[in-house]
């Protein structure tokens, strides 16, 4: 056996599992022999080592040559690939979206912000990419284990949303509105604090804070938001939509009329005190911009939610003609 | 196969399918019925290079990088059996059917058959369109 051969299969041997590695190099040792004998036989004279190399090298590379003996070509096999992209886009889309909510609140109560933004992301990116090998090694396990999988079968078509009502939210879509609803609960309950502070002419300057018209609505508010989280997360597990869906969001629809209304009732909202140097026909002028900005504000948040009221109403409308099983409205 | 090319032609806007295809679609097919020319021609006791040749004669290829894998795959399996004996100078390995696999192989020729015997029905049945097109 020349150098060359038993430095190949010496190569071979080691990526192969312990117990059956002699045997196997044994068994490739005598095939190897025979193809260089045949192709000595071919030459009428012995091998040269570049001959020799060529039979080697047709054979294949060790690491091919050795992978072929493990018994499996696959990481995770086709039993468990489809779950596998499943869980993946729901446990990084939540990842990604409360991370990066996490990092959005730390920016905008730095006094860098964009600083902080920047060496946040890193930290963002960080923890999706920890979450899909976590998702991954979980799978090559219950591969590795033959979890069994009999549950993905307890399934019941007559359950699955009416996906043509409305398209299925993407991935992207709820991450980026839950990083918003995230940011808002949390300025809502005061863990974090935005700069409150209006520049105006000359250097002068004016703080914005909330009157004591909010705490009449400080509790629903708070509701109607983390209620309006828990719809985009369940979004980002089950996209598509369905009639509770269409039920709960005309709820909140109208919840954030009533709230507008009890505000709009309790003008003004937003008290403009001068923080330094403010001219008092200014501070007039700004306090009539905003509570003009606020009118308007209020205006166009009750015509959203009035259209969106209708077009939940038209959803339900239209799937009423076709009846729906229990299970479907249990969605 | 010509079927094939043929109704892929048409239906992908006149695009022919890559060689690549072709080859990936024949690797599927050639994948199971490899293992039944294998353990078919183990009935009687060959060692590695004669089962090749005896293979590469009745029209059935198999690389030899593939082909010893499988033989200690159905070993393994209790498929076949081995042992180590000399032959012209050298050790080497010979294998056979065990008799659960010549119990499975009895049962996958059965198999075999009858798929055989549907597919070449359909093909049968759809040759004319073949000239058709």
């Amino acid at each position: 056996m020349t150098d060359l051969l038993q430095r190949y299969l010496a190569a071979v041997e080691r990526r192969l599992p312990e117990k059956t590695a002699k045997d196997i190099v044994a068994e490739l040792g005598d095939v190897l022999s025979a193809k260089v004998e045949a192709r000595e036989a071919e030459l009428g004279r012995a091998a040269s080592a570049d001959e020799v190399a060529a039979v080697l090298k047709a054979f294949g590379h060790p690491v091919i040559v050795a992978s072929r003996y493990s018994g499996s070509d696959h990481v995770i096999g086709p039993g468990y690939y489809p779950w596998f992209w499943h869980v993946q886009r729901i446990a990084v889309g939540l990842a990604i979206a409360i991370s990066f909510g996490v990092v959005a609140i730390r920016a905008l109560g730095s006094e860098a912000p964009f600083d902080a933004a920047f060496k946040g992301f890193d930290a963002a990116i960080e923890v999706a990419l920890v979450t899909f090998g976590v998702v991954t090694a979980l799978f090559i396990a219950a591969e590795r284990t033959k979890l069994d999988m009999k549950w993905a079968e307890k399934w019941d078509p007559r359950s699955l949303p009416r996906d043509n009502v409305r398209q299925p939210k993407t991935l992207f879509e709820s991450a980026f509105t839950l990083v918003f609803d995230i940011v808002f609960l949390l300025f809502w309950v005061r863990v974090v604090q935005f700069p409150n502070e209006l520049p105006m002419r000359d250097g002068a300057s004016a703080a914005l804070t909330f009157s004591p018209a909010w705490e009449a609505v400080y509790w629903p508010v708070l509701l109607l938001a983390a209620g309006v989280t828990a719809v985009h997360i369940a979004d980002i597990v089950h996209p598509a939509w369905s009639r509770v869906r269409s039920v709960v969001a005309i709820g909140g629809h109208l919840a954030g009329l009533a709230i507008l209304w009890v505000l709009y009732q309790s003008q003004p909202l937003i008290i403009v005190t001068p923080v330094s140097g403010a001219d008092p026909v200014e501070m007039e002028r700004v306090m009539r911009t905003v509570d003009s900005v606020v009118n308007v504000s209020i205006g166009v948040a009750a015509l959203i939610w009035v259209i969106a009221i209708g077009v939940e109403v038209r959803r339900l409308w239209r799937t009423s003609r076709t009846p729906a099983t229990p299970s479907q409205v249990m969605v | 196969m010509r079927y094939i090319l043929c109704v892929t032609h048409c239906m992908g806007h006149g695009m022919p399918i890559g060689p690549d295809i072709i080859e990936a679609l024949r690797l599927e097919l050639r994948r199971g019925t490899l293992i039944l020319a294998v353990l078919g021609t183990l009935r009687s006791e060959k060692y590695g290079y004669t089962l090749k040749a005896e293979l590469g004669e009745a029209g059935v290829d198999i690389d030899e990088g593939a082909l010893y894998p499988m033989l200690r795959r159905l070993e393994t399996q209790g498929l076949l059996t081995s042992e180590w004996r000399e032959d012209a100078k050298r050790q080497k390995r010979f294998y056979r059917l065990s008799a659960d696999g010549a119990a499975a192989l009895d049962q996958l020729t059965a198999e075999w058959r009858r798929m055989n015997g549907a597919l070449d029905s359909i093909l049968t049945r759809s040759s004319p369109k073949e000239g058709g097109q």
